[in-house]
């Protein structure tokens, strides 16, 4: 009997501290566990977050100048000109510097005024679905386009970009898209554009001949297919992460050798786990492409709310210069992105898009509206406010925290794009 | 000595399991199995429940309880749900039926059954109702299988007066974050089958991918066939595709269509795409020869 108690208490007491390590490490605290053994489904996770895996950019069949090396040519020299604007300083480096990795610093972005967004960055932006924060755009030249009838942004119209190209880039156009029309050498109204909120513009648009309005736009097309062909050229390179990765695959695992420490590996782990990054910042590009709402706190309380991805449902949808337009170089089966949206207004009412994390750490403010000066007031955030349920941050620590902020230093590395050509 | 020593140790095994195990929603279910007499028919009193039709004024028990009258006003039907949301799983609810005057209903045959009307299917478990006494009904394993807009109809029948109410939940969610079970994986013995019957039997679907495996954030195409009972491909079906992930509850990222490819019960559906990884769920609704059903597929996306 005395040893039949014996043994039990004896197993009890084992099997009791057993349980504690157990449940002390679903806690998430610290063991001395190897930061750098993956098992072979984590792995699978880290092949698919790792810069090798992102394969050659994808064809954009509505931009047949998508990959022409002397349609990026044009493009960065239009990419850089700020003759494009209404007090000729703002060009689209303005707000995606070549210096900042093709975004800006500004929580709300300024371009002839200050704009009620964030500029987005165009690390590998080429990958993307839909373009801008809400997606309102399906193609990169489409988006390209955006900006420069926006007042607050560039603030000129398609028929002054089109009396600027017919001016001072004239050679470069021909060669790639063939002769200006002759009408450029007229005197033709230099801001006349389909405005909803000019409306002089629209009237002087309006008073053009069809063949008129027909010939600026395809000038203006041209002009965004161009842009897009050298912003399909902002690449990330290899990151500390990426080597990590290579090092993983290879079966590496000496502490001392690995390219990520014990605490950037450990945040690296709560990424694809327990945080549940993945869910949205996944790919080697860190996004998915999709819209989500995460409950931010709005920027201005006295503007009505950003409703994001909703109101810009029905704008891409009717976009003249989406893929099923007539400018648009597809097939209409090409199309299925725009072919198959979700048109569910209200799950996207405040969504939205996911941005890349590729050197996160050297480009704050973050989210849409810049809320956010630093990557640990993120984690912060979505540890303890976001209410969205895909998110389930709640149980992390501030250790945890750290170990997250330190592997996404990790993503930093520079960006490489179509350079300047020798004069 | 030793007896001590073990029986601090089943104490620290007991602590431990305590520590360990998720903490259980309280329910509302202690007030309900609570006698609940009431008014007889006639008496009024002060709370006056919100009704669809009518002027028929009777208690209300909870504050938080929805009140319907019955389609033809025979009965009025409060129904408790724990926690005032019916939630993607398996609910329990509470009903308690009253005469449209306000006298308990005892010993009537209740029956509810969850609906979906986007999707026009219910459901394969049927929700098991127990009488408590004084008009309180429980009603166990009303298991709701995905998230969206549900309802549920509860038809009363009771010395040869039958009558019935639907009660709409436009947005059933999965449970919220702050719910352990948001944490919890898929559960094991999840078949991750291609080729499945519909749930009653109706059609045997199978999908698969066109392309090869599928990738994340990729649209991509399925290609369905769907035979009947006796193995004959049904064509001139009507297809119908909604997606989810149970965890979450946000529903496909894209509208997918479904187009007929020929004879042989084969259609393609175009603008499959998974933005997420993990558990999802994708339901066919197949309406052929005046016969509708349908069949979920879970999937495991990497």
């Amino acid at each position: 009997m005395r040893n039949f108690f014996g043994r039990v208490s004896g197993i009890t007491i084992v099997a009791g501290l057993l349980f504690m390590s157990i449940s002390a490490m679903n806690r998430g605290e610290a063991l001395s566990m190897d930061q750098h053994t993956w098992s072979a489904g984590e792995k699978a996770i880290l092949r698919s977050l790792w810069i090798g895996s992102l394969g050659p950019l994808p064809v954009d069949p509505s931009n047949k100048y998508s990959d022409n090396p002397q349609a990026a040519a044009l493009g960065r020299k239009l990419f850089f000109e700020d003759h494009f604007s209404g007090n000729m300083k703002v060009s689209c480096a303005t707000c995606h510097r070549e210096d900042y990795f093709f975004t800006d610093n500004l929580p709300l972005s300024h371009g002839m005024a200050t704009t009620p967004r964030r500029s987005m960055p165009l690390i590998g932006v080429a990958y993307n679905s839909w373009f801008f924060w809400d997606g309102r755009t399906d193609s990169l030249w489409s988006q390209a386009l955006g900006p420069i009838e926006s007042k607050l942004e560039h603030g000129i119209s398609r028929t002054m970009s089109a009396y600027i190209i017919s001016k001072y880039y004239r050679k470069e156009y021909e060669q790639l898209f063939g002769p200006l029309p002759d009408f450029m050498e007229e005197t033709f109204p230099q801001h006349a554009r389909p405005a909803l909120d000019d409306p002089d513009a629209l009237k002087a648009w309006v008073l053009m001949t069809p063949d008129q309005r027909e010939e600026v736009n395809k000038v203006y097309v041209n002009m965004g297919k161009a842009i897009a062909a050298f912003v399909r050229t902002i690449l990330p390179q290899p990151s500390p992460f990426d080597r990590y990765v290579e090092q993983i695959l290879a079966g590496e695992n000496i502490t001392s050798r690995m390219a990520l420490t014990d605490d950037e590996a450990a945040g690296l782990r709560l990424f694809i786990g327990k945080a549940k990054c993945t869910n949205c910042h996944n790919g080697p590009l860190f996004t998915n492409s999709d819209f989500h709402n995460l409950g931010l706190p709005q920027k201005n309380k006295d503007a009505p709310p950003d409703k994001g991805r909703a109101a810009a449902i029905t704008e891409v949808l009717s976009n003249e210069f989406n893929c099923l337009g007539k400018y648009s170089d597809a097939h209409p089966d090409d199309c299925p992105e725009l072919r198959f949206i979700d048109t569910s207004h209200r799950k996207y009412v405040g969504a939205f898009k996911t941005p890349t994390l590729r050197s996160v750490t050297e480009r704050p403010p973050y989210m849409h509206a810049g809320q956010f000066a630093t990557v640990r007031e993120v984690l912060e955030f979505y540890r303890s406010q976001a209410k969205n349920p895909e998110l389930g941050h709640s149980g992390l620590t501030d250790r945890e925290l750290d170990q997250l902020e330190a592997f996404l230093h990790t993503l930093s590395s520079p960006v490489s794009s179509l350079q300047a050509e020798e004069k | 000595m030793r007896r001590v020593l073990f029986i601090i140790g089943i104490l620290f095994f007991l602590l431990i399991g305590c520590a360990a195990q998720k903490e259980q929603t309280a329910g509302h279910m202690e007030k309900m199995t609570e006698d609940t007499g009431h008014a007889e028919a006639g008496q009024m009193e002060e709370m006056a429940a919100e009704h669809g039709h009518g002027d028929v004024k009777v208690t209300k028990h909870f504050d938080e309880s929805l009140t319907k009258l019955t389609d033809n006003n025979l009965y009025s039907l409060e129904l408790v749900i724990p926690d005032k949301h019916l939630m993607m799983g398996v609910n329990t609810i509470e009903i308690i039926v009253h005469h449209a005057t306000g006298g308990d209903v005892a010993q009537a045959d209740l029956t509810v059954t969850p609906w979906m009307p986007s999707m026009g299917h219910g459901v394969l478990q049927k929700p098991v109702v127990t009488e408590r006494g004084g008009g309180l009904y429980s009603v166990d394993n009303v298991v709701l299988s995905m998230t969206g807009h549900w309802q549920l109809q509860v038809k009363v029948a009771k010395d040869d007066k039958t009558d019935t109410a639907v009660f709409d939940f436009p947005e059933v969610k999965a449970m919220g974050h702050e719910h352990a079970m948001m944490h919890a994986p898929p559960p094991e013995d999840l078949d991750y089958a291609t080729m499945k019957m519909t749930a009653n039997n109706a059609f045997n679907v199978m999908y698969s991918s066109i392309g090869g495996q599928i990738r994340i954030n990729r649209i991509h195409s399925w290609e369905l066939s769907i035979k009947d009972t006796a193995g004959e491909p049904v064509n001139d079906a009507t297809v119908t595709i909604v997606g989810d992930m149970p965890e979450h509850g946000h529903g496909l990222p894209t509208e997918p269509e479904v187009k007929r490819i020929g004879a042989g019960g084969l259609y393609r559906i175009d603008g499959m795409k998974f933005t997420m990884p993990g558990w999802w769920v994708v339901t066919v609704s197949v309406m052929a020869n005046g016969v509708h059903d349908s069949v979920s597929f879970n999937l495991n996306i990497l």
